[in-house]
């Protein structure tokens, strides 16, 4: 194929998806001439370069529907569903044709290639003859007469399938024009350098000129190879269209964020898990109109696309408005194909069961459909992002939604990081999780370091950080018992986790080119890639969020709010909706004025907890008959309901467990200290609705345990959870 | 060089190369390159049977021990790596040896299977023998030495789940 047909191809494929998506608006707004002109260039585009270019059959077709969008630009003919059905087919046969050229170079003359059919239907809506036999729910599944139908099964082919579209790419000429002065820049310091030398005296500012074009080029290229995610949120409207008519699903399809620039070789990578979870979406999240209206909800479904950047990562969202999914349907299915043992169904939490969705061979389609539902749906969608470096997860509320969120790392670009050392081995931590660097000095090794069980902990300002040892969670040989020295805490937060990691020493920070790992590598979840160091030498790049997990650090507030945004849960089902939160568990014997017997356990929610002290009872003091304790410079009012301090008495050896807590009152919170028994644990609990015949306090689940709230606590809101720990005493 | 006297179309060039006490070969026309005395950069966590990364054409390349594939233990110092590249399933990967001895040219009646008795950890590994002048040759294909393979086959053991962070 010459370079003219070439061009040809790209360029009609072009006007067509700039076609596409004008049908699809032009379906809402009927009356838009602007819309109509625009169609109409596209396909006039096409006829106008077939003439000499000799493809008979591709102008027959143009022609036909130049006149068609000819009397509708002037209001001959009015926009129906019909019209834009027909167009679309249009659209779909003249994209065929190209893609028969650009794969073979001809436009194809077997007698399968005939569009008699659709020349006859396009002719029809000209002469402003309805044809009602377009009803797409006939989707091609019988051999019909019905042309409309037809083609509409040929419509995904060529949509998804043409190479051309993934080979070129359309750059500013700005961008270019920049590129080529910095090029000469490259080369003119290069003359500079090449007659220098090393000891001449302006070496180092050479050395400097050349840094400064390359990073400029850098950015110059970088910049050219991004590219809108609106690209390819383009063919989706169609796609919703014509899913929904298929489905029998009334469904919008919104965007937001679609200037979120991606790279050019990432974006193909997204294409199509991208449209697997809209699909999926659509088919198996929206409900049928009917049920829509039993449950309460508007009978259009939403399907909403949102991009946008985090964490040095691009996010792309597929949220739907439909009816979520059935942890116990996804378990009982997982079962019967054997992915999990009951013994592990038992034992999953509800976030992981949804992810059992990305397992190869699961689906919980009731029916196998022709749109999804073939059980190589999602785990396609997870092997798609994860051969870029990303991944995906989702979220669902049942009655409420799904969120499927897919993570692109920036795998192709440069990234700034800090280089560490642990364990005799360099590794990488991306500047972007990294919070502050603390170090740590020999002589305060043993007294900054708290031991909290078999936790280890950092007194960080006013809040307590996790400490998560590199060395000791890589297996690597910890040289830090051995030459006893200071150390570095990397304080780092990623995926809702905030930790310190501690590491032997830091390096420079350096650009990093991030190189993808082979699969068995990526398998140990905890690199995201490599890099070549200035000095030769590799180092593995740290996923900081996957270490977090693996160190088993607690989110500090989970992300329950992601889901919400948009979908707001209705209003009667508010009751039902479960108030998980985790709470404090401390064991106590008397409520107010009344004795409740030994080893009731009282609760308070963990975000209204500041810290949790073990303090001597020598420490505690007293003024004005008040038990007060000397913290942080302040004095802080001591509660004693349960009389622990009055049972101990003077006995200065004794230790008492004080929960630092914020106590809402008439200002600002104030902070105080509940003395307590002993703290008994820390965990997800649910509040159960206040019944105040049944009980007069509030009460909550906790691990299947009737649990007392405490009384003043127990309404606090909470600030923003900080980072707590506690001391099980 | 050759024992044989069949013409160079029954021939087949092998790179051989030792590990331990035995030579092994590979076809010449399955290697990329051979890289000299080099050493992996360890992973942390990884499967055993990976040795390390190295940096190869601006990409990061994961090496095999053949060592321990075999058996044998691991060495602390620098080896060779063979870049062996897997067309079919667009995989390129490295193997570190003890040395890498020359190439010989094998007749292709020399080969035979691997014998019935082997083990199944060396059956998956070894495509057969053949006779060259140093002795016995165990030749290799690197299609069955994909890391990816191996880590489906689970003869050599997984990735380590690693310590956690506070346990000491």
């Amino acid at each position: 194929m010459d370079d003219l047909t070439n061009e040809f191809v790209a360029e009609s494929q072009d006007g067509l998806e700039r076609m596409e998506l004008c049908l699809t608006e032009l379906e809402k707004r009927p009356g838009d001439a602007e819309l109509v002109s625009e169609i109409f260039r596209a396909v006039h585009t096409i006829k106008g370069a077939t003439g000499f270019l000799g493809f008979t059959r591709l102008q027959a077709l143009a022609h036909t529907g130049e006149g068609l969008l000819a009397s509708l630009r002037d209001g001959r003919i009015a926009v129906s569903a019909e019209l834009i059905s027909g167009l679309l087919a249009l659209m779909d046969g003249l994209r065929a044709i190209l893609l028969l050229i650009e794969t073979t170079g001809t436009e194809g003359e077997r007698s399968s290639d005939d569009d008699a059919e659709l020349l006859a239907l396009l002719a029809k809506l000209k002469a402003g003859e309805a044809a009602p036999e377009l009803d797409l729910r006939s989707n091609g599944d019988t051999p019909s007469r019905n042309p409309g139908a037809d083609f509409r099964v040929a419509a995904p082919i060529p949509a998804e399938a043409s190479p051309n579209q993934h080979r070129t790419l359309r750059i500013d000429v700005e961008v270019l024009n920049r590129m080529m002065n910095q090029v000469g820049e490259l080369v003119l310091t290069r003359n500079h350098i090449l007659q220098s030398s090393p000891a001449a005296e302006n070496f180092s500012e050479l050395a400097r000129r050349l840094n400064n074009v390359t990073v400029e080029l850098r950015q110059s290229v970088m910049q050219a190879r991004m590219q809108p995610v609106g690209h390819v949120f383009g063919k989706f409207p169609r796609m919703i269209r014509d899913l929904g008519k298929t489905c029998g699903r009334q469904v919008r399809i919104e965007f937001e964020g679609q200037e979120t620039g991606l790279d050019k070789g990432l974006l193909e990578a997204i294409r199509d898990p991208l449209t697997h979870a809209v699909r999926n979406a659509v088919d198996h999240g929206i409900e049928p109109p009917e049920e829509r209206v039993k449950a309460g909800k508007p009978v259009e479904g939403v399907v909403r696309l949102r991009a946008f950047q985090r964490d040095g990562a691009v996010v792309i969202e597929v949220k739907d408005d439909g009816a979520g999914i059935s942890t116990e349907r996804v378990l009982a299915k997982a079962m019967e194909r054997g992915l999990v043992t009951p013994e592990q169904a038992a034992a999953m939490t509800e976030r992981e069961t949804l992810q059992l969705i990305f397992v190869a061979g699961f689906s919980t389609a009731k029916e196998v459909t022709n749109v999804s539902g073939r059980g190589v749906g999602m785990d396609v969608v997870r092997a798609n992002l994860e051969r870029v470096g990303g991944n995906v997860e989702v979220e669902s509320r049942l009655g409420l939604g799904t969120t499927v969120r897919m993570r692109v790392p920036l795998t192709l670009a440069i990234v700034s990081a800090l280089v560490v050392r642990s364990g005799g081995q360099a590794f990488v931590l991306p500047q972007n999780s990294l919070v502050e660097l603390v170090y740590v000095p020999m002589r305060d090794r043993k007294s900054a370091v708290e031991q909290v069980g078999s936790a280890e902990l950092y007194r960080l300002r006013e809040s307590l950080l996790p400490l998560v040892w590199l060395s000791r969670l890589l297996g690597l040989e910890a040289q830090d018992c051995a030459e006893p020295r200071g150390f570095y805490i990397a304080v780092v937060e990623a995926g809702g986790r905030r930790f310190g990691l501690v590491v032997d020493d830091l390096k420079a920070p350096e650009e990093i080119v991030v190189k993808p790992l082979s699969g068995v590598l990526r398998e140990i979840g905890i690199f995201s890639g490599a890099t070549v160091l200035g000095n030769g030498g590799l180092a593995l790049i740290l996923d900081v969020a996957a270490l977090g997990t693996r160190a088993g650090v607690r989110p500090a507030a989970e992300s329950a709010a992601e889901l919400d945004g948009t979908i707001e849960p209705a209003r009667g089902d508010a009751a039902q909706i479960e108030l998980e939160s985790a709470m404090v568990i401390y064991e106590s014997w008397k409520r107010g004025s009344g004795e409740i017997g030994r080893g009731s356990r009282m609760a308070m929610p963990l975000s209204a907890v500041e810290r949790i002290e073990r303090v001597p009872l020598s420490a505690i003091e007293y003024a004005d008959g008040r038990a007060v304790l000397q913290y942080g410079g302040d004095m802080l009012p001591l509660e004693d309901e349960d009389e622990v301090l009055t049972e101990a008495g003077k006995d200065s050896d004794a230790m008492a467990t004080i929960v630092i807590c914020l106590r809402p009152g008439a200002g600002a919170p104030r902070r105080v200290g509940m003395v307590v028994r002993r703290v008994l644990d820390v965990s997800p609990g649910t509040l159960l609705p206040e019944d105040p015949e049944l009980c007069s306090a509030q009460i909550a689940m906790v691990k299947d345990r009737v649990t007392t709230m405490h009384r003043v606590i127990a309404a606090h809101p909470g600030p923003p959870t900080m980072a707590i720990l506690l001391e099980v005493a | 060089m050759s024992p044989t006297e069949a013409t160079p179309v029954d021939m087949l060039m092998m790179c051989s190369f030792r590990a331990g006490p035995g030579l092994f070969g590979i076809d010449t026309t399955q290697i990329r390159e051979v890289l000299g005395a080099i050493t992996p950069q360890p992973v942390p966590l990884a499967p055993e049977y990976i040795e390390g990364v190295v940096p190869y054409r601006g990409n990061v390349l994961t090496t095999l021990s053949f060592r321990f594939l075999l058996g044998l233990e691991k060495r602390a110092r620098a080896s060779c790596v063979l870049v062996l590249d897997d067309e079919e399933n667009e995989e390129r990967f490295g193997l570190v040896v003890d040395e890498v001895q020359g190439v010989a040219s094998v007749g292709r009646d020399s080969l035979e299977p691997n014998p019935a008795t082997l083990d199944a950890r060396s059956v998956a590994l070894f495509d057969g023998t053949c006779r060259t002048p140093s002795g016995l040759m165990v030749r290799l294909d690197p299609q069955r030495l994909r890391p990816s393979r191996l880590a489906e086959s689970g003869l050599f053991g997984s990735a380590q789940r690693g310590g956690k962070g506070e346990v000491r």
